[in-house]
């Protein structure tokens, strides 16, 4: 019996574990552990500006805000498990998810359910304002950041264009888009090929070659880091230089530049996002947080994660005025408000990390600059650049 | 089966459909998941605790489940999406059990390892039946044209289904094919001797298993609305290897438990860490946990959860009988009499 018991008050103790009453709940799911655990700075970020908020400022007009991080794992039936516990059990007024592939598979519910979501996602699939009026991402989407480097090479005088990708979504989806829209020809470029290769490959020597014997201006890598490193690792191999290719933003890894040396060199990435330690006003911030807390990851990633913060903030902020100031009762009425007011934010400061906010699109920015690698770190280059052919 | 189990069972079953219909949506969806995962790893059991078919293409015929359902869903089968994916999923099951007529124990787990591989690169390349990388979205089942919307209703279709399952496992086992299947995991050359045809027998544990699988995989389609190929891949097949290893293999009622366990031990251990404010470091402990645990099982009770509770059962039992201050009636019984 004693037994029993002592089971008895260690369960009861499990389900007070819920957290307290707060004022505002928001809840972030990211990959803590999983495949993709290396950018989960943008999860960290938005959770620390909160409690920088709490520390500050006593949160939005004096509500606290009660943020849970949860772990996804980059697991579909796990994330899925986690909206359903944020939305039904935590009664987050926001949810910020990751994957693509669970924001897919969550698209219906999200609007059944009226939660503002706001997706780690870059796929274009997620974003339509009228379709998806909850769903809300961070900056440009893959197709966008492909212009934006196809951009860079017509305003350079570049005209020759090749396209590498892996063999999966992640890959072969926006390179797809991007060559479907006519885009590249409006630019006045020409696409010598296009290049798919296995997502796990370990040797791309054949296909570098194929590169090469196309003699092109610019060969854009839509992939991720792991691919990226064996694609400039090769490419050294058959005599390809490092500036002759571009990645996107989820390529600006310190990994590049430590594990290639000087075959990194000159290889640009699109940045969205200010880096960490850039002389900027969010990194202030930053460094009154960290005064007091550990910052667990000091990088691109985690600036993006800052930047979610500043726009889900400013629009429970406003949501906040229009109430006096209170948090509204009925959380539905709560979770349209933000939506609504989220919508409406135009020209948000997020302290220079992007160019002004304007979230009508439900994108925040879609404009970014080039990083290139330089004696082994990445620095920005050139101006910020629209993804939107005007 | 003794009517007793047979109403116990089904009295479990109502009263899980019951909870599933009161509460929230979180607490539906675990239940829901549980009892998919129970069917699946019934249907695994059959195919390795009975016929002793060693396979690791779980994962991907639990993918034919879900995109077959999700094609039949979408083109409007309604609840027969359910019944179809599962022939679906049986026919392929033929197709991967085909090389065990020629091969056995490793040899054949290494072939099924090979379906598996198979599978997933067809899951990417059959872009107009799986929509390639993407993932195929599926819309909400239907019942007599009623969509199923809710996790509750899902929850409850489950458990009905695990319940069909567990019903036609334990009869399947009391028929001749269900003793042929057990001669067969003992000694094939022994059941060539018995006159079993080894080949037919095999090639229906592929059947049934695979039908099973699939009925679970359309549930778990339907439930996530989503199939997409990384769903389905190995480490699928490994979770379900797990929930009969830890539950019990050849136990019917291991298969549940270790299902749960599996299903729900993640959570556990993510509300334990929450509890203890260190979410983030047991989160990372996770999978060690899991894979901990499997090794202790095949270590100190490789014959799983099921028999553990079973020996168990006289120490409860007496403690129970000591504090209410009665005489133990209960006699202890061989484990091996009730695995099948």
């Amino acid at each position: 019996m004693k037994t029993i018991l002592r089971y008895g008050v260690i369960i009861v103790a499990l389900g007070a574990a819920a957290p307290a009453a707060a004022d505002i709940n928001i809840c972030v799911w990211g990959t803590i552990t999983g495949p993709d655990a290396l950018v989960n700075g943008m999860s960290y970020g938005t959770k620390d500006y909160f409690e920088y908020l709490n520390q500050t400022q006593g949160g939005i007009a004096k509500n606290k805000l009660n943020v849970l991080l949860l772990d996804g794992r980059y697991k579909l039936d796990e994330e899925l498990k986690i909206y359903r516990r944020c939305v039904d059990q935590e009664n987050a007024v926001v949810v910020n998810g990751w994957s693509t592939g669970a924001t897919k598979a969550l698209r219906e519910q999200i609007n059944a359910d009226a939660v503002p979501f706001v997706t780690e996602s870059f796929s274009s699939e997620v974003v339509n304002p009228k379709g998806l009026p909850f769903i809300f991402m961070a900056g440009p989407t893959y197709e966008q950041q492909i212009l934006i480097g196809l951009r860079d090479l017509a305003a350079k005088g570049g005209k020759k264009l090749v396209l590498m990708h892996g063999d999966n979504e992640y890959g072969r989806g926006p390179v797809t888009v991007v060559r479907q829209s006519g885009d590249i020809e409006k630019l006045g470029l020409a696409l010598l090929d296009t290049i798919e290769f296995r997502f796990d490959a370990q040797d791309l020597t054949a296909q570098l070659l194929r590169v090469k014997s196309r003699n092109p201006d610019l060969v854009y890598v839509q992939s991720s880091t792991p691919q990226l490193l064996v694609v400039l690792r090769d490419a050294a191999k058959v005599g390809l230089s490092g500036k002759l290719f571009m990645g996107n933003l989820y390529n600006i890894s310190p990994a590049i530049p430590a594990q290639l040396g000087a075959a990194a060199e000159g290889f640009r990435a699109i940045e969205a996002y200010s880096d960490f330690g850039s002389d900027i006003p969010a990194m202030k911030e930053i460094k009154t947080f960290a005064e007091k807390n550990e910052v667990q990851k000091k990088d691109v990633f985690y600036m993006k994660g800052w930047l979610k913060g500043h726009a889900i903030a400013a629009a429970i902020e406003n949501t906040l005025k229009k109430n006096g100031g209170s948090v509204p009762a009925d959380i539905k009425a709560f979770r349209k408000t933000v939506r609504d007011e989220m919508e409406s934010l135009k020209d948000l400061d997020d302290g220079g990390i992007t160019p002004p906010l304007n979230y009508a699109d439900h994108q925040g920015t879609t404009q970014a600059r080039l990083a290139e690698i330089k004696n082994g770190t990445y620095a920005p280059v050139g101006e910020w650049i629209q993804a939107r052919l005007r | 089966m003794k009517s007793r189990h047979l109403l116990l069972a089904v009295a479990a079953a109502l009263f899980m459909i019951a909870v599933s219909l009161l509460v929230g949506r979180f607490e539906a969806y675990m239940i829901g998941a549980v009892a998919v995962a129970s069917i699946g790893a019934l249907a695994l059991n059959l195919l390795i605790g009975a016929c002793g078919q060693i396979s690791l293409a779980q994962g991907a015929l639990l993918g034919v489940g879900a995109y077959a359902a999700g094609n039949f869903g979408n083109a409007g089968w309604d609840l027969l999406a359910l019944p179809a994916a599962g022939v679906t999923a049986a026919l392929t099951s033929v197709l991967i059990g085909l090389p065990a007529l020629r091969l056995r124990g490793l040899y054949f787990a290494i072939a099924s390892l090979a379906a598996q591989t198979i599978l997933e690169y067809l899951f990417k390349t059959v872009e107009p039946l799986t929509k390639g990388i993407s993932g195929l979205v599926i819309k909400p089942m239907t019942l007599l044209g009623t969509p199923l919307v809710t996790d509750q209703a899902y929850a409850a279709l489950s458990v009905v289904t695990l319940l069909i399952t567990w019903l036609f496992m334990v009869w399947v086992m009391r028929t001749n094919l269900g003793r042929a299947f057990l001669v067969v995991r003992e000694s094939e050359i022994v059941a060539r001797g018995m006159g079993i045809d080894v080949a037919r027998t095999k090639l229906w544990a592929f059947v049934a298993s695979g039908f099973f699988v699939g009925i679970a995989g359309a549930l778990m389609g339907f439930t996530t609305r989503l199939a997409n190929p990384e769903a389905f891949g190995l480490p699928l097949s490994v979770d379900y290897v797990a929930m009969i290893i830890v539950g019990g293999i050849g136990s019917w009622g291991g298969s549940i438990i270790g299902a749960a366990f599996v299903v729900l031990l993640p959570e556990l251990i993510q509300r334990l860490g929450e509890f203890l404010n260190v979410p983030n470091v047991l989160s990372a402990m996770r999978e060690l946990a899991f894979g901990l645990l499997i090794i202790l099982f095949l270590i100190f009770e490789p014959r799983g959860l099921a028999a553990l509770l079973r020996r168990l059962r006289p120490v409860a039992i007496a403690t129970a009988a000591a504090l209410l201050g009665r005489k133990q009636s209960w006699k202890p019984q061989s484990a091996s009499r009730r695995r099948v």
